[in-house]
């Protein structure tokens, strides 16, 4: 399914243009699915036992499934289709960004957009979001002149996303905020802050939810937090949007009500997540909320759905994405200052697909048992997203 | 992890070219023929598409000729 946006800074594509994301949606439908399911056989029925013959004993970790599935033909056609399929959705969307870039300035101004965004002169982005293409996406999210590579970023989500990610790609931030709202009914934040917001698709979610509290989200790239804001005000949601790093937060102790990110952690170095851990700790208040939605760790899960995962951090340009997910989110929450006790974690099936009361019945069960399944984290048919924080005493 | 390559400290060796790009064939010249081919197929449904009447389902259309086209690639299924 391709995605039409339902905001003001859509897209108005040409028909080829369209015709091309069209065929990207449902060439990455079909590799995440069909191929998929192809790569999963091939596992079961040649890689591991080929595996188990040369060693004699089955994959026991994701690496160990990486290994065993390199050079067979299934893991190769996924692969090599996945890599060009990622690398045409950005080709996708680009001319149209391109064509369109003096629209979106008029937009922003139009709105006021810049009254909500602090960018930060002679501000260094770190060289994990600089260096390199992160996701395959050209000139990468820091890169490049005005709002062009959050419009990108927005654009070429809604491809990539195949309809799976939400009307305006806000699903995990809808998700997430109602399975909080309804599993802590008590909850009632004054202020709210978004690490890692990119264009803030998934920080809007949180207003909604919580109108009463002022919304913030910060991030490194300036690209995306001026389209951010612009994208917030045209959507009629309030908010601040303001670069800056998550493991160097320019707020006092006790800022925050909830701190969170969507997707996130897994992009950070190791030493930058236990720092932003500590920070998300200082800033918040007592009785406050760090929740993040992320991957599943690899230690919950079986090795081959671990390292199905895992692709991204070898060959979509992520290649903090394995480390992390080797981490135990517990004891990173424990790094931060979190007690042990304060953690807990959940599976929150996706709202736009499963509805208001599957993520009811999900905040009330109090049961995590899915995070090993194959929906989780999985970007395909019947997708459910990870989550878990702690309590800050 | 390496600093200037960035890239995941438990990469097996060989998993990238000389350019930094993936190698997945143990003819890395597949890989970018497959990279041709997707190219080649995405061209073929824009001239598809264009020949498309208006309200006509692009999206099932589209499914249905990835399937067909690339029906090759499938594992046999039993």
């Amino acid at each position: 399914m391709t995605l039409e946006l339902q905001h003001a800074m859509k897209a108005h594509p040409t028909p080829d243009e369209l015709a091309r994301g069209r065929f990207v949606s449902a060439i990455r439908s079909f590799i995440l699915n069909d191929l998929a399911g192809d790569l999963n056989s091939a596992y079961h029925k040649r890689a591991a036992p080929k595996f188990r013959a040369a060693t004699g004993r089955d994959p026991q970790s994701s690496g160990e499934a990486h290994k065993a599935l390199r050079g067979d033909p299934a893991f190769n056609i996924y692969s090599s289709m996945r890599v060009q399929a990622q690398k045409m959705v950005w080709a996708s969307v680009a001319d149209g960004v391109a064509r369109d870039a003096a629209r979106l300035e008029a937009l922003a101004a139009e709105a006021g957009a810049d009254t909500s965004v602090l960018l930060k002169p002679g501000f260094v982005p770190p060289r994990n979001a600089s260096a390199i293409d992160v996701h395959l996406m050209p000139g990468s999210y820091t890169g490049g002149d005005g709002m062009a590579a959050g419009a990108v970023y927005d654009r070429g989500l809604a491809v990539f996303s195949m309809g799976l990610m939400g009307a305006n790609l806000d699903d995990i931030g809808l998700s997430m905020a109602a399975y909080i709202k309804r599993r802590y009914p008590d909850f009632a934040p004054q202020d709210m802050l978004d690490l890692g917001c990119t264009i803030g698709h998934n920080s809007l979610p949180w207003k909604q939810a919580y109108p009463q509290a002022a919304l913030t989200g910060i991030d490194v790239a300036a690209p995306g937090l001026r389209y951010a804001s612009t994208r917030a005000k045209l959507q009629g949601v309030e908010a601040q949007f303001t670069q800056m790093a998550s493991d160097n937060l320019d707020y006092p102790d006790g800022s925050f009500d909830l701190v969170f990110s969507s997707m996130f952690l897994h992009e950070l170095p190791k030493k930058i997540r236990a720092k932003t851990m500590a920070e998300a700790y200082r800033v918040l208040r007592p009785g406050g909320l760090m929740l993040h939605m992320e991957l599943p760790p690899n230690g919950q899960m079986a090795p081959f759905e671990a390292f199905y995962l895992d692709w991204d951090s070898y060959y979509n340009n992520e290649p903090y994405y394995k480390g992390y997910r080797d981490e135990d989110p517990k004891a990173l929450c424990a790094s931060g200052g979190f007690a042990d006790d304060a953690y807990f974690q959940f599976v929150v099936p996706s709202i736009s697909i499963y509805g208001d009361q599957a993520v009811s019945d999900a905040a009330t069960s109090d049961a995590d048992h899915a995070v090993g399944a194959e929906t989780t984290g999985r970007l395909a048919e019947g997708v459910m997203w990870f989550g878990y924080g702690a309590w800050k005493a | 992890m390496s600093e200037g390559k960035q890239r995941p400290e438990d990469a097996p060796k060989g998993i990238y070219g000389p350019d930094g790009e993936p190698i997945f064939f143990s003819e890395p010249g597949v890989d970018r023929m497959m990279a041709v081919i997707m190219n080649l197929a995405s061209e073929l449904w824009v001239m598809h598409e264009r020949e498309m009447p208006d309200g006509a389902d692009k999206d099932g259309a589209a499914k249905a000729f990835i399937d067909r086209v690339f029906a090759p690639l499938r594992e046999l299924q039993e």
